[in-house]
């Protein structure tokens, strides 16, 4: 079964319509890039996957049930999650701290978990900090496992939020321009930790300004301009399109 | 019963005058720096007893005005450009700089409350003999009152709309940092501003104490909360909105303390609240104010 | 000798009664970003339901109240606690909507300003400006003790109920739904990008809050026997908060600290100065002084969250200890 499908989705903001009927389709472990000029919507049809903004129009299924109405925390129940332009690291808590907190999840942490199934939330304690501690091996961030948020460096802030995402497993990962505020040299590590993500059957949406991240990673790019889907295809494909080209020109 | 009705009717007018005049002086400044300037009442008492003050020394009738809103010209500015700046370059952001404002207006309301020995004072000024207009009953200074605040709305659009400087000023209330590439100088638009609400809350606190006829050290604070959802519910940065938004408290208010009690109108108050709450979620959303900011 | 006792052991009451305030106001604040600007509400109206179930059914004439009864301790506190947990509910439902966190605690310092105008205005709940006095003090005269004894014996309770907050507060902070109020303070779109429901969990904090902010109303009202609008002007909410800005926010052992040093220690010492102005000056004097405060805790730390401990976790061999395994940070 697909996985992500839209249907003229549309997200509008006081009249403007920013984002005007998009449809597409999205499977298990597949990579899509969204690229278009500024203020084609790419940001804006992200939210309105993640549930930031409201939709103005259209349909969201996730493993056929439909879920544009939800708000953003059940979508995140559901399996979509997403990182943010400005990195949303959790500030004054620590790198284990932001993984641990994914980790339970609402249900872990609600306030009747906590109390009436004490032993459960223990044990729920243990198993989320194994699981944190092998994401942070596995992103070579142990050593950072204490540092607050505030004190890392741009690139581990994408990191913690990356890492903090697949402490929910989701199904899909939405990532709104990984590579901003990443120090040049981190870039190709990145990529390669989105790839591995990828291979483990998660679902990546990208928005991204830089090309060639896009053309590393996405098997399958979305060109948008003016708030629609012009173009589609890989990259080789899309670029080569001449109503990509004549937007990118302007 | 509809006698009552048109009276009371009358009064809110009145009120929603002196509400609008303080309103618009709110929402300019809210809606150009973006500082819930919760120290606004306190202003307001302090261009109240200027004007109280100045009365005492002879300097009274409609001149209480301009003493009460050079007043408020002056501190606001000087708050706005000496306290508000010093904590944005610390660092506060929108929900820290409205708590500066909170502790601003302990410290200037306690502040009158000792000087003025926790008295009300009579401010009997411009008295005149009530009019009869149909069922309503109303002195030749309230009438005054309700032609100040036209003038005021009329004066500030006009300043909006056909000026150079009020093109600015939307400008920069829109996008100050595009505002500021092109060529704006966006300094002296905020000193403006300053000046500008300040003038109309200082205006407004001495309109109010005209009508009450007295003046105490909680008078513009009691006075808050009406400012403010008055703001709100019209819109930042919009007289027209203030006003509207004033004209529906003000007679809401009066309306239901004819027919009930002054506790009631309070609760009315509450449930006009309530009204912004649920009437404009879009401008008063969250997550978005994050990426609102200063301009200071 | 008698007299400075007595006063001490006043003190120890306000103490704790401001003790369980702050801990109401630091988990709302501290750890969930909730500003509460109308504390005071929930504290009152604690004390109000306190009261009138200890004065019996009104009279009409000495002084008017709504739910009057006579019902024995500890049911009054018990009552008083609901009272604020469930006018916390109601206030919380319309005003944790996800509205911009500065409108939110401006409506909520309406709210107290609204409601002090309501229960003046409106006598038959209440009493109006009169308030309600004659409360009598649990145990008072059937207990075998001097005055002193009592007002000892009252202290002692006092501190024993904010150990219990105490310690209910810091196990939940400690606790995963803690690290989710914390997320949630941090970034808020983050927070729901991870399954979080913050507007449950605002509410949740807020009613926790009200309940602590009504048992100490209560607490405080079967002391002083009395409670009237003069008892919470909205200024009374900022003493406490700057109690915390003092202790630093998010630190519950400082912010006990903040409230011996600002609302007992900064506030009691004018009584022992000369007398000096009119009656009344060094109330207004001291108010100003607390803005002043303020206003230099929030220059000194703009944004500040101060944590009390890093929290450095623990290694998989050390599985048997929690994650959170406490040390004093560098």
């Amino acid at each position: 079964m697909t996985l992500l499908a839209t249907r003229d989705v549309a997200v509008a903001y006081g009249g403007v319509r920013a984002v005007n009927g998009v449809s597409l389709e999205l499977e298990r472990g597949e990579s899509l890039g969204l690229i278009g000029p500024n203020g084609a919507g790419k940001s804006s049809f992200l939210a309105a996957l993640g549930g930031q903004v409201p939709l103005a129009g259209g349909s969201i299924t996730l493993e056929g049930h439909e879920i544009g109405g939800l708000p953003a925390f059940r979508r995140a129940r559901r399996g979509i999650t997403r990182t943010f332009q400005m990195t949303s690291e959790f500030a004054h808590m620590t790198v284990f701290e932001n993984l641990v907190t994914a980790g339970h999840g609402a249900e872990g942490s609600s306030l009747r978990a906590v109390v009436l199934r004490r032993h459960d939330t223990r044990r729920a304690e243990r198993d989320v900090a194994a699981r944190a501690w092998s994401i942070l091996d596995r992103f070579e961030m142990a050593h950072a496992a204490d540092m607050y948020g505030s004190e890392l460096s741009g690139g581990q802030r994408r990191l913690v939020e990356i890492m903090r995402c697949l402490m929910r497993e989701p199904k899909v990962l939405l990532l709104d321009e990984p590579m901003v505020g990443v120090a040049p040299h981190l870039v190709e590590k990145l990529i390669a930790d989105l790839r591995s993500i990828r291979d483990d059957g998660i679902a990546l949406v990208i928005v991204e300004h830089a090309l060639e991240v896009v053309q590393e990673l996405c098997e399958r790019v979305v060109v948008m301009a003016l708030g629609r889907p012009i173009a589609s295809g890989s990259f080789d494909e899309v670029v080569a399109h001449p109503e990509v080209q004549a937007a990118y020109v302007g | 019963m509809w006698s009552t009705l048109v009276s009371a009717i009358g009064f809110g007018v009145v009120l929603a005058s002196i509400i609008a005049i303080a309103a618009m002086g709110f929402t300019i400044q809210f809606g150009l720096t973006n500082v819930l300037n919760l120290s606004f009442g306190a202003v307001m008492t302090v261009a109240a007893f200027a004007a109280y003050l100045a009365n005492r020394h002879g300097v009274g009738g409609w001149f209480g005005l301009l003493v009460g809103g050079a007043a408020g010209a002056v501190l606001t500015l000087a708050l706005g450009r000496g306290v508000f700046k010093a904590y944005a370059r610390r660092g506060a952001r929108l929900f820290e700089m409205m708590m500066v404002t909170l502790g601003l207006s302990l410290i200037i309301n306690y502040a009158i409350q000792a000087i003025s020995h926790n008295n009300i004072y009579q401010f009997a000024v411009l008295q005149s003999t009530p009019l009869q207009l149909g069922s309503i009953l109303i002195t030749r200074t309230q009438l005054v009152i309700v032609f100040i605040s036209i003038a005021i709305l009329v004066a500030l659009q006009v300043l909006l709309r056909a000026t150079k400087i009020g093109k600015a000023l939307r400008a920069m209330a829109a996008d100050p940092d595009l505002a500021r590439a092109s060529g704006i100088r966006t300094g002296q638009i905020v000193i403006l501003t300053w000046l500008l609400s300040g003038f109309l809350c200082g205006v407004a606190g001495v309109v109010y104490i005209i009508n009450s006829q007295s003046v105490g050290y909680t008078t513009g604070q009691l006075f808050l909360p009406l400012i403010v959802a008055a703001a709100i519910l019209g819109g930042a940065g919009s007289p027209v909105g203030a006003v509207l938004a004033s004209l529906i408290m003000g007679v809401v208010t009066e309306v239901v303390s004819a027919f009930g009690s002054a506790a009631y109108s309070t609760v009315a108050g509450f449930g006009i609240l309530v009204i912004v709450l649920l009437s404009r979620p879009s401008s008063v959303r969250g997550g978005q104010a994050g990426h609102q900011q200063l301009t200071l | 000798m008698t007299a400075w006792s007595y006063y001490i052991s006043t003190l120890a009451v306000y103490f704790g009664v401001n003790v369980l305030s702050a801990l109401a106001l630091n988990l709302q604040f501290g750890f969930a970003g909730v500003v509460n600007f109308g504390y005071i509400i929930f504290q009152s109206v604690g004390a109000y339901i306190a009261a009138v179930v200890v004065l019996g059914p009104s009279s009409g004439t000495f002084q008017q109240y709504v739910f009057g009864a006579r019902l024995p301790f500890p049911i009054p506190l018990l009552l008083a606690t609901a009272a604020g947990a469930v006018l916390a509910l109601l206030i919380g439902l319309f005003t944790l909507r996800n509205i911009r966190r500065d409108y939110q605690a401006a409506i909520l310092l309406i709210l107290s300003l609204i409601a002090t105008q309501v229960v003046q205005g409106y006598v038959p709940l209440f009493n109006g400006s009169n308030g309600l006095t004659g409360i009598s003090r649990p145990f008072f005269s059937s207990l075998p003790l001097s005055l002193q004894g009592y007002q000892w014996a009252y202290a002692v309770w006092g501190l024993v109920l904010c150990a219990v907050v105490y310690a209910l507060v810091t196990w939940l902070s400690r606790s995963p739904w803690g690290r989710a109020l914390r997320a949630m303070r941090d970034q808020e779109e983050a927070a729901t990008a991870i399954g979080l429901n913050i507007t449950a969990l605002r509410l949740q904090v807020f009613v926790i809050g009200g309940a602590i902010a009504g048992l100490s109303g209560g607490l405080l009202v079967e002391y002083i026997s009395a409670w009237s609008p003069d008892a919470w002007g909205y200024a009374e909410t900022f003493v406490i908060f700057t109690a915390i800005f003092v202790g630093g926010i998010g630190n519950y052992r400082g912010v006990v600290l903040g409230v011996f040093l600002v609302p007992i220690l900064f506030l009691e010492l004018p009584r022992f100065l000369p007398q000096f102005g009119y009656p009344g000056l060094t109330d207004s004097l001291e108010w100003v002084a607390i803005g002043a405060i303020w206003m230099v805790c929030l220059y000194v730390r703009p944004q500040g969250i101060v944590p009390e401990k890093r929290s450095i976790a623990r290694r998989r061999g050390a599985a048997d200890a929690p994650v959170g395994e406490q040390m004093e940070a560098a």
